[in-house]
């Protein structure tokens, strides 16, 4: 069933919870992770809820209220979203507290809102939502799967459906990742040293969520077609085969595409499918990347989801996501992601 | 289109497989003691519901590397016993594998970050690498040999009855034709030393449903079921007996961890899923109680009970009695009760209730009964963050 996508609300290291623009600058980062640039949260919530709250669900209910009053929607018919790691910061806080104590008791707050389903739930509490409410937590596939779920839940009836995803970069994890050797510098962000490709990532994170519907009415970002998921697939012969199944399935020819929105990171051995895809297949269309500005996280497509949102909806490629071929005009939009072995598509177009 | 059962495996304190679980479950036997290999560390030795099999063992007996996360090693048991006994060949089908688990690998990652964290200890920092929720599930995928569908869900408590939830829908839209589906979750110090925080965990064996409860037994284990479609049931040699006849998830939207005291997402989850299933409450001939033990739950879960069979409360019971609270992995243990407690013709006792609860006007069956026609049994799972979920599982005509 396509979804019409009516209200967007982005947080992420780049200026994007501020609906009424479209990536002005663009904010760039030398290190190792880019973090979220946070709205004024004062219009959001008191200051007492505030004080509990702890970034992440700050950052991530922030978005998802701006989706809300984006849309012109006051009553949701469901929730769905999706998120890799789930709330670090607050399970990082109770596990030092758990490596501090000696049979004292500990302090409830941090576990109560480590569970992974903290932010649908303050969601649900905060709109008073009594429907359907689900939390995906599978790396690459946690926002797929918030869509996917979306779209069953539309085709059972429900009218408004937010559905989004969060991520969180902590201290504890960043610094055990990065003993790891899991991420890279990032000189310039530029475009080319994406492409060109060195080893490691650079984090990011971020929280995107969208208001989506069966009915469609005036102002509708645009269209969410169809949405895939392809776990660990042996050669891109194969992954070409379920990009020709997943477009003949919707009745799109590859022409018809005119960006490829690529989950590119900038990793040569993460990078190897996307890279050999988009040689093999995307020859003409123009290839649009987005994680150089918001990192690499497992829930960054609903990042790359924001940005063919927007392309959509303004019909503009800004300069600053395209690598190459410039010319096409954003009508359908194909997002290819790859996660470690997660592999997904999403296809949107222009209402 | 209807979705049936086709398989089932179950791994938790009173068995490590069905006929061990049956037995358990027939003879009264409960799994919940003193914490055994696994955390003998902690202060406080609460009565848990572990499997006494040290990771070596389950490792052995899964196939897997004894190195994994207990998370991983509970599900991929109980998954290989739910996929041998649906007696499919999973390749020849579209086939999904939807986990569920609140802990992930944090078994694993609590080990490591005591340590780190007390004195920058990084030795095994290998450790950390698979904490995630989806990380679990996909090494239990690769051990199936499943590609192209794997997904997670991690709604707390509820967690395995959406993961089945999700893998009904996906066969109903034709997505895939067979999904093994529920949930797993292993012991670990994070969520035992998070219960002991909030003061809900019973210092004795728990009592679900008793006016004199203390609180909830934390447990273990994973609970896996094999869904199929109509067309897949029909050309299996053994044709399934049970169904998923309704689903419901709902959200009380109330409060983080507490329930409204008048159930009000408890309610929604069990009339959803009676309204989609088409029967009358007075259908029910089983309750399969989500009964944790905690003051909170048992009122808000019994109050919406009330209020939607009236006078008629059928026979119900709570088996974490039994198995303890295995939180991410409950939905789909509990499910396997459920299909049991109808191809076995048997209703479960709720263990250890003394003084039924005043506020209700019902009390769950206090013994085995034996020799009843069950045709459909309610399944309740709510969670932390006000998710709420029920599943109905009918006896095929």
């Amino acid at each position: 069933m396509e979804l019409y996508i009516k209200g967007i609300g982005c947080v992420s290291p780049q200026l994007t919870y501020n609906n009424s623009v479209f990536l002005p600058e663009i904010k760039k980062y030398a290190g190792k992770h880019m973090m979220c640039i946070e709205p004024d949260y004062a219009p959001f919530f008191d200051t007492g809820s505030l004080r509990r709250m702890s970034r992440v669900v700050k950052f991530s209910a922030a978005a998802a209220l701006t989706a809300l009053k984006d849309s012109g929607i006051t009553q949701l018919d469901a929730i769905t979203t999706g998120t890799g790691y789930g709330l670090l910061e607050n399970s990082e806080k109770f596990l030092t507290s758990m490596a501090g104590a000696t049979g004292s008791v500990l302090s409830p707050t941090a576990f109560i809102q480590s569970t992974h389903n903290t932010i649908g739930a303050t969601i649900a509490l905060i709109t008073g939502c009594n429907g359907h409410n689900n939390t995906f937590s599978h790396k690459g596939f946690s926002f797929e799967s918030a869509l996917i779920d979306a779209r069953l839940l539309a085709a059972e009836g429900a009218k408004h459906i937010l559905a989004g995803a969060h991520d969180e970069i902590s201290e504890k994890t960043f610094a055990l990742l990065d003993r790891l050797h899991a991420f890279r510098n990032n000189h310039d962000a530029a475009l080319n040293d994406y492409e060109k490709g060195s080893n490691g990532i650079v984090a990011g994170e971020g929280a995107a969520f969208f208001i989506l519907s069966a009915h469609q009415s005036e102002g509708d970002y645009g269209i969410l077609v169809d949405n895939t998921i392809f776990y660990h697939p042996e050669s891109t012969v194969q992954v070409k085969q379920y990009i020709d199944e997943f477009l003949e399935k919707n009745n799109i020819g590859l022409e018809n595409i005119d960006v490829v929105i690529s989950g590119i990171n900038g990793d040569t051995n993460s990078d190897k499918f996307s890279h050999e895809t988009n040689h093999l297949l995307f020859a003409h269309q123009t290839i649009a990347l987005f994680k150089h500005l918001c990192g690499e996280y497992m829930t960054a497509t609903s990042f790359g989801f924001w940005l063919a949102a927007k392309m959509l909806f303004t019909q503009q490629v800004p300069q600053s996501v395209i690598l190459k071929n410039r010319h096409r005009q954003p009508k359908y939009i194909l997002v290819y992601n790859v996660f470690q072995n997660d592999h997904s598509l999403m296809l949107l177009k222009a209402c | 289109m209807e979705v049936y059962i086709a398989g089932k495996g179950i791994i938790s304190a009173i068995g490590l497989n069905v006929g061990e679980t049956l037995h358990a479950l027939k003879a009264g036997i409960s799994g919940i003691g003193t914490q055994t290999n696994l955390l003998n560390r902690h202060d406080n030795n609460l009565p848990t519901g572990e499997i006494n099999l040290s990771n070596a063992q389950l490792a052995a007996m899964g196939g897997l590397n004894a190195d994994y996360s207990r998370t991983a090693l509970l599900s991929i048991i109980a998954a290989k016993e739910a996929v041998a006994n649906a007696c499919i060949n999973l390749k020849d089908f579209r086939t999904g594998f939807i986990s569920a688990t609140t802990v992930g690998g944090m078994d694993k990652t609590e080990n490591f970050m005591t340590a780190f964290i007390r004195d920058g200890e990084l030795k095994n920092i290998d450790q950390v690498l698979y904490h995630d929720s989806g990380a679990i599930t996909e090494l239990v995928a690769e051990q199936l040999g499943i590609r192209n569908f794997v997904s997670t869900i991690s709604t707390a408590c509820s967690s395995s009855a959406n993961a089945i939830m999700y893998a009904s829908r996906l066969i109903k839209t034709g997505v895939l034709d067979v999904a093994i589906a529920g949930g797993t979750d292993a012991m670990s110090l994070f969520t035992l030393s998070g219960f002991n925080a909030l003061m809900i965990l019973d210092e004795h064996l728990c009592t679900p449903y008793d006016d004199n409860r203390k609180g909830l037994n934390l447990g273990e284990g994973a609970g896996y079921i094999v869904l199929v479609s109509e067309k897949v049931a029909a050309g299996l040699n053994r044709k399934p007996t049970v169904k998923l006849a309704g689903y419901a998830n709902a959200n009380d939207a109330f409060h983080q961890t507490a329930s409204s005291p008048e159930g009000k997402g408890n309610c929604l989850a069990m009339q959803g899923a009676l309204k989609m299933s088409g029967l009358a409450p007075q259908q029910i001939d089983y309750i399969n109680l989500h009964g944790t033990g905690t003051s909170n739950n048992d009122l808000s879960e019994g109050m919406a009970i009330q209020r939607i069979f009236g006078e008629h409360v059928p026979d119900s019971s709570s088996t974490k009695t039994y198995t303890g609270h295995t939180l991410g992995a409950c939905g789909g243990i509990e499910a396997i009760f459920s299909i049991l407690a109808i191809e076995e013709k048997l209703i479960f006792p709720n263990l250890r209730l003394k003084t039924p609860m005043k506020e209700l006007n019902f009390v769950p069956v206090t013994e085995l009964k034996e020799g009843v026609e069950v045709k459909h049994v309610l399944s309740n799972s709510f969670g932390f963050g006000g998710n709420c979920s029920s599943l109905i599982f009918s006896k095929v005509n």
